[in-house]
């Protein structure tokens, strides 16, 4: 999904986002099966006392299971969009492989240690007009919001100086990474 | 230019005592009131220090109180309204202050002033500011879910200064990227 283009489009649906977070703990054969609900659905057949019986048989919670239904349904109608000529079977196995291999490897990795993310960032600039101490000061700094993967909020000025150091010190890091992927410690023999 | 020092009772005081005192150890007075402006919480003289002065310069402790706390008051006014050396010593002469004096003080501000106003034009406060910049850039080669990986990732260290406390806490982030958005970040940023 991340190398060519795939059918989906440049950015993943919100349904088959949840959909991924759900996978975990369902086997092969539960997907099957849920797979072949989803199919007849979409070729217009009631599946509905199917679907009770699938529900009913496996341990998931019936919640995840209408993520991972709804993240099918979308998965399945967006590739019918697409007219057969341009859909190559190839390239859209290889696409839902791959779908299937990163949402079982984001769910499994779940439990590993790791530090926050960063899940939005927002920004303003403000201008100091005045002060207690300066009647025209006429400052600018930044104001920034981070919104962390752990759920926490912070919010901090930047002032300008320091807004500079930052950009160099990010600019570093991508360079430093460019430069890392192009290195043959990346050829570490597996 | 509207006058910076309204003559008050208390400022027709203060300048006659100034007006009493030594050209040259008033210089040096100046000059150290100067440097400890805006100084959160100090003292610019010790006790002892204020005895000695008050011997040396002829004036008792109101006076010599009252010298200080208007010299001080006069240089804060300069800082507010970013008033030009020129101005200052000719306002200064306006409320009768002699005009040695009025010239030492404005050769104080013309030297000492601009640094000043820069200092405070950095200082303007906020609940919490970016203090520093720190990363680590690191080559994950596994993990508990997941073997043989070779990503590179970043952790982001951010010193975030809290006003109050002026204790600073530190922003750890998480960085990955994926190959695509990096060669696309590094070239439009770098």
């Amino acid at each position: 999904l991340s190398h060519h283009s795939s059918f989906l489009g440049g950015r993943i649906p919100p349904e088959i986002e949840s959909m991924s977070k759900n996978l975990k703990d369902v086997d092969q054969e539960l997907f099957r099966k849920l797979l072949k609900v989803v199919v007849s659905a979409l070729e217009g057949k009631d599946c509905r006392e199917v679907m009770k019986s699938v529900a009913e048989s496996s341990v998931i919670p019936q919640e995840r299971l209408s993520h991972i239904i709804a993240g099918m349904h979308r998965v399945l109608s967006e590739a019918i969009r697409i007219p057969a000529s341009l859909l190559k079977q190839e390239a859209f196995k290889e696409d839902l492989r791959e779908l299937r291999r990163a949402t079982l490897e984001a769910a499994s990795s779940q439990n590993d240690p790791h530090l926050p993310t960063l899940e939005e960032f927002k920004w303003r600039v403000d201008v100091s007009i005045s002060t207690s101490s300066l009647a025209r000061a006429l400052q600018p700094s930044v104001l920034m919001q981070l919104k962390l993967s752990d759920g926490s909020f912070q919010r901090f000025e930047v002032p300008v100086s320091k807004f500079q150091e930052l950009r160099y010190n990010v600019a570093l890091i991508l360079k430093e990474m460019n430069d890392l992927e192009k290195r043959s410690i990346l050829k570490i023999q597996d | 230019m509207t006058s910076i020092i309204k003559e008050t009772q208390s400022i027709k005081e203060a300048v006659n005592f100034i007006n009493t005192v030594d050209v040259n150890k008033f210089s040096r007075l100046l000059s150290r009131i100067i440097q400890k402006l805006h100084v959160k919480g100090e003292r610019t003289f010790s006790e002892e220090e204020e005895e000695k002065l008050q011997a040396a310069l002829t004036l008792d402790k109101h006076a010599l109180d009252l010298v200080l706390e208007t010299t001080a008051f006069i240089l804060e006014q300069a800082v507010y309204h970013s008033i030009k050396p020129a101005s200052l010593q000719q306002q200064l002469e306006e409320i009768h202050l002699n005009s040695d004096k009025a010239e030492v003080f404005s050769q104080a501000w013309a030297s000492a002033g601009p640094e000043l106003v820069e200092k405070l034009k950095r200082n303007i406060f906020a609940p919490k500011k970016l203090d520093y910049v720190s990363w680590q850039l690191n080559l994950q080669m596994a993990q508990s879910s997941q073997a043989r990986m070779k990503c590179p990732s970043a952790v982001l260290q951010l010193g975030v200064r809290n006003e109050d406390s002026e204790s600073v806490s530190d922003l750890l982030i998480h960085l990955r990227f994926s190959s695509l958005s990096l060669e696309h970040l590094t070239s439009w940023y770098c």
